[in-house]
C-alpha cells in the first residue's frame, strides 16, 4: 500500500511540473505584437547570412526553404550548404533558387569531413562562404513566416545577447509517427523548454534556429570547436553563456513540419535525444521519467493489475493529459484536429519505454552514419564489422572518461 | 535532365493518397514532370465489376471532374513547384490469368475511353487524342500478391507497333527483356501509397513542354532511368 502512495506522489509531482509547463508556456508566448496587432520589430536590422544544411528529402521541403527566402528583411543572403550533388535535396534547392532568382541564394555542395557531426560539416563550408557579420543557422524541416527575420532580430539590439533561438511547433501530421512527434514537440519539448527558461533561467538551445554574431562565435573556437559533438547546438549555447552573454529563446514560433514520419523514425530521433540528455545532464535526466504522469500513472495498473483504483487513476491522468495537450496546442495555435489529442497518451506511454533505452546502448545513427557517444555527446566512430567488440571496448574507454 | 513519374494513382482509383496531397508530394520532392494515371477498369468479368463497384475505378461519369481537377492542380502545381502535371489513365483490363492480363497508360488523354474497347480501337482512339500509350509492368513483377500482366509481352509482335514506350522498370522491378528487345522505355512508381516515391523513375533530357516530353519519349533519345531514394 505504502508503495501505491509513493507512486501517487511522483505521479502528483509530474503533474504539478505538467502544469507549471503549461504556465511557462502561457508566461513565453506573452504578446509579441503591440496594441495594433503588428509585430514589436527591431531598431535595426543588421544583414544575416541564413545558413541552411541540407541532407535529404525532409517533408515540406520545398514549401520550408521558400519560407526562407521570400523574407521581408532589408538584407540577407541564403546559402544552402550540401555534401553532395546527388542528394535528392540539391534538385529541389536548385529549383528553389529559380524560383527567387532575383534574391541572394547561393548553393554550396561540397565535401567536408573535418568532424564527425555531419551537420556541423556541411555548416562548416557554408559558414566560410557567409558573408555578413550576423548568421542564422536554420534546419531545413522549418518553415517560417514573412516576418521571422524582423522579429528574432530584435533581441540583438542588446549587445549583451550572444545568441537567439526560438520556440518550436511541430505541424503537419499526417501518419502516426509525425502526429506522435508534432505531438511531443508540442507539450513535452515545448513545456520543458519554456519551464526551464522561465523557472530555472536556463535556456535550452535548439539547433532548428540560431541566430547569432560571427565574432561571438568565433570568439569560442567556431563552428569547428563543435565538430565533433552530436549536440552542437547545446554546446554553443553553453559557451555562449560562458562568455557571459545571454541567450534568448524567442517567442517566435517556428514551424518544424513533420507530414510523413513512420513510428520508427519517431523512435529513432527520441531515442538519439534521449541519448543526448543522458550523456549531457547525467543523474537529471533519471528525474524525467517522473515528469511523464502517464507512464507512472502505468506502473499501479502493471504492480496490481486492473483494479477499480488503478484503472481510475490512469484514466484520470490520460484525461488531464489530453484536456492539458489540448489546450497547449490551442495557444500554440497548432493545426491539429481535436481528436488527434487523444493519441497523447499512447504517445507518453511510449516515450516512457524510449526513456530506458539510452541506458543500453552508447551507440547513435544519424544520417546514415553510426557513431559511439561518450560524456558530454562527444562522437568516435563506430565500425559496423566486428562492431560488438569495437563498441564493448569503446564502451570501456568512454565510460572511464566519464 | 527533368525527373519524371509518369505512372501515378490517386484516391480517384485505387491509390491512398489524394490529388492535392499527391501533387504537393511530387513538388516537394523536386520533380519537373508527373502524370496521374488512375485506372480506368473493365467492367465485362468479376474482377471490373468489383473495381468499379468499389470505386477503384474512373467511369465515364467521373471522369470530367477527374479532369477538370488534375488541370486545376496542375496549374497550382506548376506556380508553386515549377512541376508540370499530365493527365493520364492506367487502362486495366484484368483476366484470370496472367497471359490475358493487360495495363496500359494513355499519357495527356483529353477524352474518356472506355476499357472494354478492343485493344485496337483504343489505341486508335488514343492516337486520334494523340496521348502517350505505355505498356506497363509488361513482364513478372516480384509483387506476389499481383497477377501478372503479360499480354502485351507475349503479343509483342502484334501490339508493339502501337505502344510508344514500355516500361523497364516499375517501382522495384526491372524488366531487363525490354532492354533486350531495343524497345523504347521508361520507368514509373506505380504510386499507390507515399513509400512509393521512392521508387525507379524517368530522367528525360528534354524542354519541359508536352511535345518536347512526347517527342522525347517516342524517339527514346535522352531517356534515362534511376532509383529514387532519399
Amino acid at each position: 500500500m505504502a508503495l501505491f502512495w509513493i507512486l501517487g506522489v511522483v505521479i502528483l509531482w509530474g503533474l504539478i511540473i505538467y502544469t507549471l509547463q503549461i504556465v511557462a508556456v502561457r508566461l513565453a508566448l506573452s504578446p509579441t505584437r503591440n496594441r495594433e496587432g503588428h509585430p514589436i520589430l527591431s531598431q535595426s536590422y543588421p544583414p544575416i547570412s541564413v545558413i541552411k544544411p541540407l541532407k535529404g528529402l525532409e517533408d515540406n521541403l520545398f514549401g520550408n526553404l521558400e519560407s526562407f527566402c521570400g523574407q521581408d528583411y532589408p538584407e540577407y543572403e541564403v546559402i544552402f550548404s550540401l555534401q553532395d550533388e546527388n542528394d535528392p535535396a540539391y534538385k529541389v534547392v536548385r529549383k528553389v533558387k529559380e524560383k527567387f532568382a532575383d534574391k541572394p541564394i547561393s548553393i554550396i555542395i561540397e565535401r567536408c569531413h573535418h568532424g564527425f557531426n555531419p551537420k556541423v560539416n556541411n555548416l562548416l563550408s557554408a559558414y566560410r562562404h557567409s558573408k555578413y557579420p550576423t548568421i542564422l543557422i536554420s534546419d531545413s524541416n522549418v518553415m517560417v513566416d514573412p516576418y521571422y527575420l524582423r522579429t528574432i532580430v530584435k533581441p540583438m539590439d542588446n549587445p549583451q545577447v550572444g545568441l537567439v533561438c526560438n520556440l518550436i511547433r511541430g505541424i503537419g501530421g499526417k501518419t502516426i509517427g509525425s502526429i506522435f512527434e508534432n505531438l511531443h514537440l508540442n507539450s513535452f519539448i515545448l513545456g520543458n523548454i519554456c519551464f526551464l527558461d522561465k523557472y530555472l533561467r536556463i535556456p535550452c538551445v535548439v539547433g532548428k534556429s540560431m541566430l547569432m554574431r560571427k565574432s561571438d562565435l568565433e570568439a569560442l573556437g567556431g563552428l569547428a570547436s563543435v565538430k565533433d559533438v552530436l549536440a552542437e547546438d547545446h554546446f554553443i549555447g553553453e559557451k555562449i553563456r560562458g562568455q557571459n552573454q545571454r541567450v534568448v529563446i524567442s517567442n517566435y514560433l517556428i514551424n518544424n513540419v513533420n507530414e510523413y514520419w513512420n513510428l520508427r523514425k519517431f523512435i529513432n530521433r527520441h531515442v538519439r535525444w534521449g541519448k543526448m540528455r543522458w550523456k549531457i545532464g547525467g543523474m537529471k535526466y533519471l528525474l524525467e521519467l517522473t515528469i511523464n504522469p502517464v507512464f507512472t500513472a502505468c506502473l499501479p495498473l502493471l504492480l496490481w493489475g486492473p483494479t477499480e483504483k488503478t484503472l481510475s487513476l490512469l484514466a484520470l491522468v490520460c484525461l488531464i493529459k489530453i484536456i492539458g495537450d489540448f489546450y497547449l496546442g490551442r495557444s500554440i495555435s497548432t493545426p491539429m484536429h481535436p481528436l488527434v489529442y487523444l493519441l497523447s497518451p499512447m504517445k507518453d506511454l511510449l516515450i516512457g519505454l524510449i526513456w530506458f533505452l539510452p541506458f543500453a546502448d552508447d551507440t547513435v545513427v544519424w544520417r546514415g552514419n553510426r557513431y559511439m557517444m561518450a560524456k558530454d555527446t562527444r562522437l568516435y566512430p563506430c565500425p559496423e564489422s566486428g562492431k560488438w567488440k569495437y563498441r564493448i571496448m569503446e564502451g570501456i574507454k568512454a565510460k572511464l572518461a566519464w | 535532365m527533368l525527373l519524371c513519374d509518369f505512372h501515378i494513382h490517386t484516391t480517384y482509383s485505387d491509390g491512398s493518397v489524394e490529388l492535392r496531397r499527391t501533387v504537393d508530394l511530387f513538388g516537394q520532392a523536386g520533380f519537373d514532370v508527373i502524370a496521374i494515371t488512375d485506372h480506368v477498369v473493365n467492367g465485362d468479368n468479376s474482377f471490373g465489376k468489383l473495381a468499379r463497384k468499389f470505386k477503384y475505378s474512373l467511369r465515364e461519369d467521373t471522369f470530367d471532374d477527374y479532369m477538370a481537377h488534375i488541370r486545376e492542380e496542375a496549374e497550382r502545381a506548376w506556380d508553386r513547384y515549377g512541376l508540370m502535371v499530365i493527365p493520364g489513365v492506367e487502362i486495366t483490363r484484368n483476366a484470370f490469368t496472367s497471359d490475358q492480363s493487360a495495363h496500359f497508360l494513355l499519357i495527356d488523354i483529353k477524352e474518356f475511353i472506355p476499357a472494354t474497347w478492343s485493344y485496337e480501337k483504343i489505341f486508335y482512339e488514343a492516337k486520334k487524342q494523340d496521348a502517350l500509350i505505355i505498356a506497363c509492368h509488361p513482364h513478372q513483377t516480384s509483387d506476389l500478391t499481383f497477377i501478372d500482366t503479360l499480354f502485351f509481352w507475349k503479343n509483342r509482335d502484334r501490339y508493339s507497333r502501337y505502344i510508344d514506350a514500355w516500361e523497364i522498370a516499375n517501382r522495384d522491378d526491372v524488366f531487363n527483356v525490354v532492354s533486350l528487345k531495343k524497345y523504347p522505355y521508361i520507368a514509373g512508381s506505380d504510386f499507390h501509397k507515399i513509400r512509393h516515391l521512392y521508387s525507379w523513375k524517368s530522367l528525360l533530357n528534354c524542354k519541359k513542354d508536352m511535345e518536347s516530353i512526347k517527342q522525347c519519349i517516342r524517339s527514346n533519345w535522352g531517356v534515362a532511368i534511376t532509383l529514387f531514394r532519399n
